[in-house]
């Protein structure tokens, strides 16, 4: 995969607003058209259908939004990562705008995986008296129940915000044989809470968005 | 000027719907304008995913947004599931730009892009809390307009709208608009409007017309009869004369999900002057007007670096009869080489040229090609019009073949005039010796990836054609046919796909129905039908109830026969060839004998240049295509 002669330039952007509701196909179709616009030297694959080299950091669900979400995009001919900068502003929606541009080296980790550990910020709709977290999660995946084991992920409790205290932090893990989603989780949270009578009925998400993201040895995402 | 957002109504909807992405708005190259004092919702009367890349939509948005003081707006109609939740909160519909009610909008216009559409329609009226019918609309009612090609017809429609637009509407919607904004300010009653809007040339007012008895119309040759005086008797449609010179960029806005026709369309040349007596697209957008080769290369290059698509569509009715398509099509391949971009024509013509044509763009990836013979035999190619022999057929499956092609779709129609089980099973044959062909182009050890596939469609005669006075067979009779074609394609290699013919029954109701059809679809739907084009959501059973309960024989209106000198319901609305032409064509369909194309040779008397002022304008002579 590793092709000494391009360049690999890694796009940080946020996913925000009405576009937090993009599915990741639909982020990345996007993203790669604003690539085109920007008229950025982009490498294209060989074969028999050519497109774009471009890889995306782990995917977010429908509906979660994340304030430093990225790509590596390989150019074939270098250009001032300030340039890519401001050719990517000019093309990019402001939902969906780019934070900053800098090379990584080829032997950097995958994308995909490169940042196993995400925290995230979720706005409920009323202060919870008590917020309960289960200790198992059942997910239905292709109409096959599987059930999930929270202290296999949740690498960071929740954490209510002393000042906002209808906002709450937390931090889950992906791993190599499947993850928690974090929609999922805060949902079965949600649940759970209004079961034991910590909140009221009508208790929901408002806005669910991730803040960060790290790999296992601790390094954030810049 | 628009007043409400929904937004903040609509977006806790959005968690409990499927691909919300469909609602959001903001894609990239929507147009605001805040401040425009007069404002227009275009709406496509179906899912944002069908009608978001809908020419019409794209072209008329533009064409009013570039009237200083006046705002277009899109709208669609939402997926079932939006639509309930909406009926449930209450919630009407809204636009995309403004996330705006249609009921604050000053004018809306509303498409019609084929028969299936019209229980839509009046979902779009009825969801956004407009009176489905003109007679019950107040003054502070938006104006609503139609046009498309279904306007052609526009009985079956006529009590819902206000006006209806036909031909083209670059030029003939601004100036409705216009006049509609300046009486508005004016404050003129809208009974004032809608009789000023039947002076703008190709408009069609339905309220001002009576509707006649059929005896009286045979009479009076007319079934319209104007209820008010100076109206026109006869409305010609529009042809926007500038379409040749006029810029091939038409800014696009690019969609977040996927769309169908997803991709930058450029339209490279308007109508086809091929003939085809069946055809209504060939008949309504004639003359041919052909766009340079310099306005389209330019027209794609600055489209694919303002939208950043990655995938350009050089769309018409026949692209590969372009004078200059060689010409086009190498310098594209040239100027996209190495950047991932694929440039492709929506048909091929049936012949090694139009096969060249299509392996000039489709470079290593060969998917499939779609030829379309329409009929099994050439007795029956030639009753149509179809000018295409059997050796058209086979030198383009030996090109395509050779080529590297591996699967090919052949389109077919059942059920035309003066079809026999002879070219049902000619239909057959013609695959099998395809098929064969096919074979005889491609390596032993690859036949096996060999694909070919018989697609047909059931006949639905349409007004301004040929063939409009004919009648559909029924959907008994094309099942039978249906069989008898899949007991005569022999080899296993060969699939057969068929359209539903009871959709097809109510697409010629609404084809070739008259105001009276208009009560049908109102009950329809009252019963439940909507979105009839998708056939998992087609509610027979509601037409079936629908038609009983108003005594309405809908099987006259689809399969009648008539000679022809009767007068059809549509005998008001001109698409410029002369009924006299129609009536000439269809005899010589009788005869078999075929006419030729005016852009390859000489004119044959249409009539459309003279009834509407414009001549075919080509780049070049086609002519030497022909002698190739």
């Amino acid at each position: 995969m590793a092709d000494p002669r391009l360049f690999r330039l890694r796009v940080v952007f946020v996913k925000q607003g009405r576009l937090a509701m993009l599915s990741h196909l639909e982020l990345c179709r996007a993203l790669e058209r604003a690539v085109r616009r920007a008229g950025l030297p982009y490498a294209v694959s060989q074969g028999f259908s050519p497109h774009m080299r471009i890889a995306f950091g782990a995917a977010l669900p429908v509906g979660v939004g994340g304030t430093h979400e990225f790509f590596d995009l390989f150019l074939e001919n270098y250009v001032a990562p300030d340039k890519c900068f401001d050719a990517l502003k000019a093309a990019s929606a402001p939902d969906l705008m780019v934070q900053s541009c800098s090379y990584v080296g080829h032997s950097a980790p995958a994308a995909s995986v490169a940042f196993p550990v995400c925290t995230y910020r979720v706005e409920l709709s009323a202060v919870p008296s008590c917020f309960v977290t289960p200790e198992e999660v059942t997910v239905t995946r292709k109409k096959k129940e599987k059930i999930l084991s929270v202290a296999e992920f949740l690498v960071e409790p929740v954490r209510f915000d002393e000042e906002t205290p209808s906002v709450a932090f937390f931090a889950l893990e992906a791993k190599p044989e499947g993850s928690l989603r974090p929609d999922v989780f805060i949902k079965s949270c949600i649940e759970a809470t209004v079961a034991s009578e910590g909140a009221p009925a009508d208790l929901h998400v408002l806005t669910l968005t991730r803040i960060g993201q790290r790999s296992l040895s601790g390094e954030e995402l810049a | 000027m628009l007043k409400t957002d929904l937004w903040p109504q609509l977006e806790p909807l959005l968690a409990r719907i499927e691909r919300p992405a469909r609602y959001l708005n903001r894609e990239w190259g929507c147009v605001y304008k805040e401040d425009a004092d007069f404002s227009f919702c275009m709406v496509y009367p179906d899912t944002y995913e069908l009608g978001q890349a809908n020419q019409a939509i794209r072209i008329l948005v533009n064409r009013v947004n570039a009237v200083p003081g006046m705002v277009a707006e899109r709208a669609f109609l939402p997926a079932v599931d939006l639509i309930s939740l909406m009926r449930e909160e209450g919630l009407p519909l809204f636009s995309i730009e403004s996330c705006a009610p249609l009921s604050e909008f000053d004018a809306i216009g509303i498409t019609l892009p084929h028969e299936l559409a019209a229980t839509n329609v009046l979902e779009v009226l009825d969801l956004a809390g407009i009176p489905l019918r003109t007679v019950d609309r107040g003054e502070d009612c938006p104006i609503i307009l139609a046009g498309g090609p279904c306007a052609f017809n526009p009985e079956p429609y006529a009590p819902f709208f206000d006006a209806v637009t036909i031909g083209e509407g670059e030029e003939a919607l601004p100036e409705a608009l216009e006049l509609i904004a300046r009486m508005r300010a004016e404050g003129a009653l809208r009974k004032d409007i809608l009789r000023a809007l039947a002076d703008v040339s190709g408009t069609y007012v339905p309220s001002l017309y009576r509707w006649r008895t059929e005896e009286e119309a045979q009479a009076a040759g007319s079934w319209a009869e104007p209820v008010v005086e100076g109206v026109p008797e006869l409305v010609v449609k529009r042809v926007f004369e500038g379409f040749a010179e006029s810029n091939a960029w038409e800014p696009s806005i690019v969609p977040y999900t996927e769309v169908v026709h997803d991709r930058l369309n450029v339209e490279i040349l308007r109508g086809c002057a091929r003939g085809c007596r069946f055809c209504q697209a060939g008949m309504m957008y004639r003359p041919v007007r052909e766009r340079s080769a310099e306005n389209v290369v330019n027209a794609v290059l600055r489209g694919l670096s303002e939208t950043g698509y990655d995938e350009t569509s050089l769309t018409s009715l026949s692209s590969t009869d372009h004078s200059q398509i060689s010409q086009i099509l190498t310098n594209l391949n040239s100027a996209c080489a190495g950047k991932g971009i694929r440039v492709s024509i929506p048909s091929q013509r049936l012949d090694s040229f139009g096969v060249e044509m299509a392996g000039l763009v489709a470079g290593q990836k060969k998917g499939g090609l779609t030829f379309a013979p329409e009929a099994g035999t050439q007795r029956l190619r030639d009753v149509i019009n179809k000018n295409v022999t059997e050796d058209d057929l086979f030198s383009a499956i030996d090109a395509a073949f050779s080529a590297g092609w591996r699967r090919c779709k052949l389109y077919f129609m059942i059920g035309l005039p003066t079809e026999t089980d002879d070219d049902i099973k000619g239909i057959a044959s013609l695959a099998q010796r395809a098929y064969e062909r096919a074979k005889a182009n491609v390596p032993d050890d690859q036949r096996g990836s060999i694909q070919m596939s018989i697609s047909c469609s059931v006949f639905v005669p349409k007004s301004q054609t040929p063939f409009q006075w004919d009648g559909q067979i029924s959907p008994e009779e094309t099942m039978r046919r249906v069989r008898l074609l899949r007991n005569s394609v022999k080899y296993r290699a060969i699939s057969v796909n068929y359209h539903d013919p009871k959709t097809s029954f109510v697409e010629a109701v609404m084809s070739r129905g008259g105001r009276e059809v208009a009560d049908w679809v109102e009950s329809a739907w009252r019963r439940g039908a909507r979105f009839d084009a998708w056939t998992e959501l087609f509610n027979q059973q509601a037409w079936l109830d629908a038609a009983e309960e108003l005594g309405l024989v809908p099987e006259k209106v689809a399969q009648a026969v008539y000679d022809t000198s009767y007068v059809l319901p549509w005998s008001h609305i001109s698409a410029g060839v002369s009924t006299r032409y129609l009536a000439l064509e269809r005899r010589r369909a009788g005869e078999g004998v075929i006419t030729g194309d005016c852009t390859f040779g000489k004119c044959t008397g249409c009539g459309v240049c003279q009834a509407v002022g414009v001549d075919n304008q080509l780049m070049e002579s086609r002519a030497k295509e022909e002698v190739r």
